[in-house]
């Protein structure tokens, strides 16, 4: 049984919301790409999550083959690391993304699953942490002709298909495919495993197939982005905050209390 | 020649009356319409919602167009899918707008990809000209914004995030006409549901007032503090990520990117400090307080009044100063 999981190299969110916050984000001459140098690339932590799920169906059942693709310029590492982490195959699809809306890319990672043999499931991060579009899985589903189910925290085999729970604003949603299925997978699932010291040596010398994207047989017109990106930007924080100062707790609170009665942001002004 | 219509979208929610951010959408439907020179028309799969013909008809609605396929209902991604593609099929140019929701999510990207047209989600704004369409989206769980173009008058498809800029006034008074359309909803769902989320409670979309915990509170039995106030305001108990991952609450009262997006009248953020993934999901309440130990707290960047203290004496003594009062 194949497993593909999709995988992109971001940047670190955590390294630019810190970049945010001390108003040091550095946009390039393009005005869309961040440049601050010291931003580390990983692989978004939601694909990574994918994997994991890969790797526990693997865990399970030996038949399991998982495969790791990713799309992208330099993509190197991060497959490197899912090597690591277990992947049986690693694929570089050599396209340059920046002439790529998120269709496109959907369409080309769609177009290799199926020139390589299909999949009884492809696993996606539920959203990419820079864009936090979450387009790809879904144009990729469409291509291929798949069902998709989004934001799973479990996905188990049952019958010929897949069990999905999935991690809803209401609870958890079990839901039951019959047939090979796209899935997007959510933080839910659980921290992903560390590779092991061995592991990540023996990965250290694996090299990702390379795909060329002209061999999938896409038109230019499949390919030409229907929307581009044209800036990244900072908004301005609304905030103006009002610290409620002096006394003691108790006095703190009563101040605070009567400010938001005063903005009626709680009932009972005459109070 | 191509359509200036703009469409917007509303799917069976599962939920009655009118979702919470039909109000955007209408305004911003009314907007872009106006800038198109286009209709506005207004597609609903399945259910109709109470009053969402009248508020159609404030906002200058052409019509409701209404597809009650009873296949459309429920988990219905694959009909939602087919549906609206066809309805758009013969609408080559037109301009979808969908709210962004949990579930819309997952249909509004395969509407555009079966249509072969691009699409661009979390949207906080957008306009239209003579040459195409300019977007402004959130990125980076919502510290940055990202800029995006339509160019020429192809179909564009856009999901509105719940950080829209506050609705325009409504325009004239009356109902919309309702026009019940048939569409080709397709196969049968290839996904079923087996078992629904029970959600207990109000929901966090919808609450009025919200008091959110974080790690500040150092141990899950202090949540009680939370659910005090949250009580003494007649409010709902949010959480922040870090303790849903932690087991210390259910991920149904997550506030956040991965979590609910809220509007609320007053959020009380304790003992949070102000992850933009977390902020994303309560910035847009009328008054933010924020009650946090470290002075340098990103919360207090974007709050309203701020406390700086420990939420483990300052939360009881906000309880107690509403009871008094």
């Amino acid at each position: 049984m194949r497993v593909v999981v999709c995988a992109r190299e971001v940047l670190d969110p955590d390294a630019v919301s810190n970049y945010v916050l001390e108003g040091k984000l550095e946009i390039g001459e393009d005005g869309r790409s961040v440049v601050n140098a010291s931003i580390p690339r990983l692989m978004n932590a939601y694909d990574e999550q994918a994997l994991e799920a890969a790797l526990r169906l693997k865990d399970n059942d030996e038949s399991v083959t998982v495969d790791v693709v990713s799309l992208g310029s330099d993509s190197a590492d991060i497959l490197k690391h899912a090597a690591a982490m277990g992947a049986d195959g690693i694929f570089h699809l050599a396209a340059d993304p920046a002439g790529l809306d998120c269709s496109a890319i959907g369409r080309l990672l769609g177009a290799w699953v199926g020139s390589s043999g299909g999949a009884q499931l492809v696993l996606c991060g539920r959203q990419a942490s820079d864009d936090d579009q979450g387009v790809v899985p879904a144009v990729l589903a469409e291509a291929l002709s798949l069902p998709l189910v989004t934001i799973a925290r479990d996905v188990a085999v049952a019958g010929d298909g897949w069990r999905v729970i999935r991690a809803t604003p209401d609870g958890d949603e079990t839901v039951q495919v019959d047939c090979s299925a796209v899935v997007t997978i959510s933080n839910e699932l659980g921290d992903p495993r560390y590779p092991t010291m061995s592991n990540k040596m023996k990965a250290r010398r694996r090299t990702a197939e390379t795909v060329e994207p002209s061999s999938l047989g896409l038109s230019a017109d499949e390919l030409a982005p229907r929307v581009v990106m044209t800036s990244t930007s900072v908004p301005e924080l609304h905030g103006q905050c009002e610290f409620i100062e002096g006394g003691s707790v108790d006095e703190q609170a009563a101040a605070l209390v009567a400010r938001l009665r005063q903005d009626e942001a709680i009932a009972g002004g005459s109070a | 020649m191509a359509s200036r219509d703009v469409v917007l979208l509303s799917i069976d929610s599962g939920r009655d009356g009118l979702p919470s951010n039909a109000l955007r959408l209408a305004a911003m439907g009314r907007r872009l319409a106006d800038q198109r020179g286009g209709q506005l028309r207004w597609l609903v799969l399945g259910d109709l919602p109470t009053q969402l013909a009248t508020l159609a008809g404030s906002y200058g609605v052409t019509a409701v167009d209404h597809a009650d396929d009873d296949s459309l209902g429920g988990w219905a991604g694959d009909a939602q899918v087919n549906a609206a593609a066809s309805y758009l099929g013969d609408r080559q140019g037109a301009l979808l707008i969908a709210a962004q929701t949990f579930d819309s999510r997952c249909i509004v990207p395969r509407i555009a990809a079966r249509l072969g047209c691009g699409v661009v989600m979390n949207v906080v704004d957008l306009d239209s000209d003579d040459d195409g369409l300019s977007l402004t989206a959130a990125a980076y769980g919502g510290d940055t914004r990202s800029g995006y173009r339509f160019e020429g008058d192809a179909t564009a498809v856009v999901a509105l995030g719940d950080n829209v800029v506050d609705a325009g006034p409504a325009g004239s008074q009356g109902e919309a006409p309702l026009e019940t359309v048939s569409l080709d909803c397709g196969e049968p769902e290839r996904v079923s549901v087996v078992e629904r989320a029970v959600t207990e409670g109000p929901r966090l979309e919808d609450a009025e007032v919200i008091v959110a915990g974080g790690r500040g509170l150092q141990d899950a039995a202090n949540l009680g503090l939370v659910e005090e106030l949250a009580t003494a305001l007649g409010g709902v108990v949010g959480a922040s990520r870090p303790i849903v991952d932690d087991g210390w609450i259910d991920r149904s009262q997550q506030v956040g990117l991965t979590g609910s997006i809220t509007r609320p009248r007053l959020y009380i953020a304790a003992g949070i400090s102000g992850a933009s993934q977390h902020m994303v999901g309560c910035t847009s309440a009328k008054t933010l307080v924020a009650i946090n130990i470290d002075p340098d707290a990103a919360v207090f960047r974007q709050c309203r009044y701020g406390l700086v203290g420990d939420c483990l004496e300052l939360l009881p003594a906000i309880t107690r100063a509403i009871k008094e009062s």
